[in-house]
């Protein structure tokens, strides 16, 4: 690793988070709600608008960008900002990007949202629906192969079939998630439920059952991107960006091993600019559009080895009082879908301590990740430490 | 069945009128042999942008495949079976597909295309056992 990237360790902080309400229904603009998330982490990190000079988003063509909603803030003369296409793969991206921006100096104060009305406008899961622009969808949807849920239970099943994974393997990750959320007041879906509720819940697309689909929700979520040395003069403990890393490139939709993702690729060099292994996580916020993407990005983090990540859950591995607790406020599978930037705010309260009933004692480190490239064929992921 | 008809790129215009014409081809690179699927000007391997159409028997193995139930497209009469096969011609291709088998598909079972002819400017390729 070269000097200038040991030099990027630590430099820069999370110093903010902010949320509007996760509803079915917003009855508000994306616009509306970029501003209302934009405006809360702000106000979290003692800060204002008046302080921001970056902002930074990314999108598929569904939401404000920050050409919307600097001018709506008020902010006509921003010194950076960033209108990155693409879904969840690229989610963590952002905030890497924008940790860039405040490293060089481009920009002091970033600050990264997503806002979404994927329940009551865009349905993120793809019913009714337009396609997608690329040249692998010629080759799918004729044959009635159009949403993401479809594409991962097809990478599920080849899970399956290699590795011997299972329903319930599936089943208890849902189960532990939504046991997380019961736990967290803002999480949409917070009734317990069981193995039966899981088996019982009706088929979306073989092998997957409703309950491994992640919620399709309304709401937005941002982050406030500074300098560690500025984070600390705020009014919140600062949680440090220890690596940030981003890339990929094998397309599954045409080829490749189903069953292996970007994540692997990434994680190492993820690692390797941290100074920290898998062995060091204490909490981790992974994507979990699908049950079955928490399972692989599992082994390819390497938290457990390739084939084994059913197993893992099964063991209680990723409950709360398991060795590595996985998703702690619900994921998208209970809490909310806000395409990625939610998992980022949780690993932040994670590590300053305040994430209440749902808290890992002591967390000290975070990992949290992007969707691991089985869609857009890349992927993208933070590791975050207590100050 | 079908709604969403295929809509063909500069790469992969050749490729579907091959297929209406019941021809399964991949492309073969000049510059190294290696074949590849789908349809793109240059060759991933050693990046030449000299190639042939090759026809191939379309055979492969069952990678995965779903049991779609959700009304994804609408008009779509559900359930329906969507097949991925890795390619017998090209080891790293996988290619996509509706299930014409009367059971539900075997993972690593022997496989081979079926033209399904839609109408007169449409064939598409569906995938059904071996032998
Ligand atoms: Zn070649």
């Amino acid at each position: 690793m070269t000097k200038r990237l040991l030099e990027f360790r630590n430099a820069t902080a999370i110093a903010g988070v902010g949320y509007t309400p996760f509803t079915k229904n917003s009855g508000a603009s994306t616009l509306t709600l970029a501003c209302r998330a934009v405006l809360a982490a702000l106000a979290d990190a003692g800060l204002t608008a008046d302080d921001v000079d970056g902002l930074a988003t990314h999108r598929v063509g569904d939401s404000a960008p920050p050409t919307l909603v600097g001018p709506a803030l008020g902010l006509t003369d921003l010194s950076w900002h960033l209108d990155q296409f693409g879904g969840g793969s690229v989610s963590h991206a952002v905030v890497g990007q924008a940790a860039l921006a405040v490293a060089t100096g481009m920009a002091e104060t970033v600050v990264c949202y997503r806002a979404i009305n994927a329940r009551s406008e865009f349905r993120m899961g793809g019913t009714g629906r337009g396609l997608p622009v690329s040249p692998e969808v010629q080759y799918q949807a004729p044959y009635g192969y159009v949403a993401p849920p479809q594409q991962y239970a097809m990478y599920a099943r080849a899970h399956m079939l290699r590795y011997g994974t299972t329903a319930e393997h599936f089943g208890t990750l849902a189960v532990t998630q939504r046991a997380n959320a019961a736990k967290n007041p803002r999480a949409l879906m917070r009734s317990p439920i069981t193995l039966d509720d899981y088996l019982a819940s009706r088929w979306i697309a073989e092998p997957f059952r409703l309950l491994d689909c992640c919620l399709e929700t309304d709401g937005a979520c941002a982050v406030v991107v500074t300098t560690a040395e500025r984070a600390r003069e705020l009014r919140r403990p600062p949680v440090l960006i220890s690596a940030a890393a981003w890339g990929g490139g094998q397309s599954h939709l045409s080829g490749g091993d189903p069953t292996v993702t970007a994540a692997a690729g990434l994680a190492p060099r993820l690692y390797a600019q941290a100074g920290l292994g898998p062995e060091d996580v204490d909490v981790a916020e992974i994507y979990d559009c699908f049950t079955y993407s928490v399972i692989v990005q599992l082994e390819d983090y390497g938290f457990c080895p390739k084939g084994e990540g059913g197993p893992y859950v099964a063991s209680g591995a990723t409950a709360l009082d398991g060795p590595l607790p996985v998703n702690t406020h619900g994921g998208f599978l209970s809490e909310g879908y806000v395409h990625g930037v939610n998992h980022i705010a949780e690993a932040v309260s994670q590590l300053r301590g305040e994430a209440g009933d749902r808290q890992v004692p002591g967390a000290e480190v975070a990992l949290s990740t992007a969707q691991p490239g089985y869609i857009l064929p890349a992927t993208s992921a933070l590791i975050l430490r207590r100050a | 069945m079908t709604v969403h008809r295929p809509e063909p790129d500069r790469d992969s215009r050749e490729w579907w009128e091959r297929v209406a014409r019941g021809e399964f081809t991949v492309q073969r690179c000049a510059g190294c042999g290696a074949d590849r699927f789908p349809a793109r000007a240059f060759c991933p391997a050693c990046r030449s942008e000299e190639w042939e159409w090759r026809a191939v028997p379309p055979e492969g193995r069952v990678e995965s495949w779903i049991v779609s139930h959700q009304p994804f497209v609408p008009g779509l009469a559900t359930p329906y079976v969507v097949v991925l096969v890795r390619l017998a011609a090209v080891p790293d291709g996988l290619v996509h597909g509706n299930w014409r088998g009367g059971r539900e598909p075997r993972g690593g079972e022997r496989v081979h295309g079926v033209f399904r002819r839609v109408d007169a400017d449409l064939t598409l390729v569906d995938w059904g056992p071996a032998g």
